[in-house]
């Protein structure tokens, strides 16, 4: 019994800090969807800001420049969508796309002298105060300052997004363009503020995959997760409080997918790989049968993206 | 506060919308701007509110000439307009719609803050005006009469002196109009002007003080509301046009025993949120079913289902003895069953091709594999003719028409040929009166001929008018079915708003007592 509760929380935990970087890039494209943009580029956008984030922390010596460098790849490129989409009038989903491979290629290119590299870590919450609770010290002794840091983001954002008059027009804009513009507010101010807070926080999960979780570079590192977090926000319903859960079920698909393959089950591991994938996928068609009859908060604004085909 | 419009002129393009007139407009007083589509109403006041500059003539307020160039400066100056088409998010609460509005809104929106602070201003019209109304609930939970409550309060709280409501009673049923027209007086009491565009007498005769009437761009005429009546307003803003001929209507007798053309029987279908349940209605030949309704009770799926769009859940359509649509089968459309569609410029034409096509396109299944142009071009043409299409060009792209004249081109098109189905949804919405007419009198035709006739209308004035039967759709159920030589507006105003229990009678039954519950909410 206290075997399966170890493991359980192990498991727990370990889900929490493999779900953190996609947390953090629900949270940024559920605020650029709720202004009525849609953001498919966030996964190039983390792979730039992962590139740009381990680079200048083995450069510099210093992980926390790191981090701030990847926020600020992120946004820069994160801008080449708002210029596209907004300033150019393109397709969202094309602009996206583009975006995407640009991230890919440029954080390729620009990477290869980094890989195999060397970094100091943002070191963890071991041999802190945390250490000292009973039972359950030793679980949080591995959270590491990104995973707090995306964690605290959810109530900001929240009380930002539904407690204040920016926050409120922010959704309006989302709602109808339109209705926005009559009340005398530019829409187009609040829809770039969104895609840059997209692009940060793309670029910050990236830096949290790269420069805190695996300490690592390598060239197409997200492996999609970018992709997941865009439908994971579907399955959060643009809402920054059901973004935990949802981004917890890629998570610990992730951490069980670890979990079967060290324990030896016989399942070709490409296969078990496909979890983290898979599942994300079922609970959003599954969720999506109830969301298409009650519109499930989706910003009305997205309906000209994201109508179905029938 | 004192406005006073001299010699206003707006021109667009070749055409004179507001030619010469001269207003005034002062404190205390409703003034009613009365005149058919297209007289010129719209756009005198959208003047006034900064959306267009007047290309001759002055804005005088209190007796200082002021430009007017942008809406906010309307607001500022205290003028306020509520469209027809509102401007509140559906999606949002009461409270966030009118702080998006508010001019001096707070920073922090917590709820709570608006018990105990002076920023509570935000609700004090609102609890002025619908007392039952929470701040919390959704606006798309709202009817359409608390839309435009909420509308006004938006304007009440920019402080506004003076309000222009564009068409207030269009959208209501007759019962939320009266209360709406009360509402109109405290507030002119109050000291603030009122501005009533409408084209409708009781607007008129219920709240105004002073009707000024326009016909063509021009003022007509101004009027004390107690020296006029009703007929010598109709007159007046006719003109000469009142001579236009009757249109005519399928006897009552044609079809009194005549077994019906077309059976809805237990008929049953969903599309997304929407849907209509439970829809029996037969339709003689040469019968006109006006069908009533607050827009949006399932008059679209209605349509679409009838017609073949959308997938019967349950019942079956019989068109003379044979099975037309049922749910066992897959829709389909018939090519004896036409449909006007609400919005035909957006769904009933193809905007990249030509007119031609567009009429060709509607029996595209009996034309050859090589399709002879020359007919279906003089089809087109006898249509531009007959319903006077502008630009009168067959070979023109749809999208150059304007929306009214591409409604003309499609209720031609639809309304050509042998049909025993005809399905009308708001086939005269936006026109001018003379087209209007027009289309009456060639879609009433077409019932004289033996067609069953479903015309789905949001006048109601038409409905009585015009129609042998009213059926009234409310939440997708028919709630009462009425003979409008037996039933007056308010029988049928309950029955929209469903207050009224469905009956298969032709009479409604007792009035009852209005449940207290809905008028507290409004």
């Amino acid at each position: 019994m206290e075997y399966f509760a170890t493991e359980l929380l192990t498991l727990l935990f370990a889900a929490l800090r493999s779900a953190t970087p996609v947390l953090a890039v629900v949270l940024g494209e559920a605020m650029t969807q709720r202004s009525g943009v849609i953001n498919l580029g966030v996964e190039g956008q983390m792979l730039l800001g992962a590139m740009t984030g381990f680079a200048v922390a083995s450069v510099t010596g210093d992980p926390w420049l790191g981090v701030m460098a990847a926020c600020f790849a992120g946004i820069a490129l994160s801008m080449v969508h708002a210029i596209l989409v907004l300033g150019c009038g393109a397709n969202q989903i094309a602009s996206g796309v583009a975006v995407l491979i640009l991230g890919g290629g440029l954080s390729a290119y620009y990477g290869t002298p980094f890989v195999g590299d060397k970094i100091d870590t943002l070191g963890n919450l071991n041999h802190t105060f945390v250490s000292d609770i009973p039972l359950l010290g030793q679980f949080l002794g591995p959270i590491t300052p990104t995973v707090l840091i995306t964690l605290l983001a959810i109530p900001a954002i929240s009380i930002f997004l539904f407690r204040t008059r920016t926050g409120l027009r922010w959704r309006s804009t989302g709602e109808s363009q339109d209705i926005t513009r009559n009340l005398g507010h530019n829409p187009v101010h609040y829809q770039l503020a969104a895609i840059a807070f997209g692009g940060l926080m793309s670029g910050f999960a990236g830096a949290a995959l790269a420069v805190d979780y695996t300490a690592n570079w390598v060239e197409g590192m997200t492996a999609g997760r970018g992709l997941v977090a865009v439908g994971l926000v579907i399955v959060a319903r643009w809402n920054p409080w059901y973004a935990l859960p949802a981004a917890l079920l890629f998570g610990a698909s992730e951490a069980l997918n670890l979990k079967l393959q060290s324990w030896g089950v016989n399942i070709s591991p490409y296969l078990l790989a496909t979890l983290p994938y898979m599942i994300p996928l079922s609970v959003l068609m599954l969720s999506y049968r109830g969301l298409r009859a009650s519109g499930g908060g989706m910003p009305a604004g997205l309906s000209v993206v994201f109508q179905s085909a029938r | 506060m004192n406005i006073q419009l001299y010699n206003i002129t707006k021109r667009f393009g070749d055409v004179t919308a507001n030619d010469g007139i001269s207003l005034d407009i002062r404190a205390g007083e409703v003034v009613a701007l009365l005149g058919e589509n297209g007289a010129g109403k719209s756009t005198l006041m959208k003047m006034l509110f900064g959306l267009y500059p007047p290309d001759g003539g002055a804005i005088l307020i209190n007796d200082r000439e002021t430009t007017i160039e942008s809406p906010q400066k309307a607001m500022s100056l205290g003028i306020g307009m509520v469209f027809q088409q509102f401007n509140l998010v559906p999606a949002l609460s009461v409270l966030d719609n009118l702080l998006l509005a508010y001019p001096k809104s707070p920073f922090w929106t917590f709820r709570r803050l608006f018990r105990t602070s002076p920023r509570k201003a935000v609700l004090t019209y609102l609890q002025e005006l619908a007392p039952g109304l929470a701040p919390d609930t959704l606006v798309r939970d709202l009817s359409v009469g608390q839309r435009q409550l909420l509308e006004l309060v938006k304007v009440l709280n920019l402080d506004a002196k003076v309000l222009i409501l564009d068409e207030p009673t269009s959208v209501l049923p007759p019962q939320e109009a009266e209360r709406l027209w009360g509402l109109i007086r405290k507030l002119a009491e109050a000291g603030r002007s009122v501005v009533l565009i409408t084209h409708k007498m009781q607007d008129v005769m219920a709240c105004a003080h002073r009707v000024v009437v326009m016909r063509a761009g021009r003022m007509v005429q101004t009027l004390d509301r107690k020296q006029c009546t009703e007929s010598s307003l109709v007159s007046l803003m006719m003109g000469d046009s009142n001579q236009r001929s009757a249109i005519e209507v399928t006897p009552r007798e044609a079809f009194a025993n005549r077994p019906p053309r077309i059976s809805i029987r237990d008929l049953h279908a969903r599309h997304g949120a929407q849907s209509v349940e439970n829809i029996r209605l037969d339709i003689a030949p040469g019968e006109i079913l006006g069908v009533a309704g607050v827009s949006g009770n399932g008059q679209h799926l209605l349509a679409d289902a009838l017609v073949g769009l959308t997938p019967l859940a349950r019942g079956e359509v019989i068109i003379d003895g044979y099975l037309l649509q049922s749910a066992s089968r897959p829709p389909s459309t018939s090519g004896r069953v036409s449909y006007i569609p609400e919005q035909p410029a957006v769904n009933a034409v193809a905007a990249d091709l030509s007119l031609t096509t567009n009429v060709a396109l509607s029996h595209f299944r009996h034309l050859s594999f090589f399709p002879a142009w020359a007919p279906e071009e003089q089809l087109t043409r006898n249509i531009i003719q007959r319903y006077q299409v502008r630009p009168d060009n067959p070979a023109l792209a749809a999208g150059q028409l304007s929306g009214g004249n591409l409604q003309k081109l499609v209720v031609g098109r639809e309304l050509e040929g042998d049909k025993d189905l005809i399905v009308a949804a708001y086939p005269t919405m936006g026109l001018d009166a003379g087209a209007a007419h027009d289309i009456y009198q060639a879609l009433f035709a077409k019932a004289n001929e033996g067609a069953a006739v479903l015309w789905i209308s949001e006048d109601l004035d038409d409905l009585m008018s015009y129609a042998h039967r009213i059926a009234v759709l409310q939440g997708g159920r028919i709630s009462g079915i009425f003979d409008p030589r037996e039933c007056d507006r308010l029988d049928i105003g309950r029955a929209m708003t469903g207050e009224h229990q469905p009956a298969r009678t032709q009479r409604p039954p007792e009035q009852k007592p209005a449940d207290p519950r809905v008028r507290a909410a409004s």
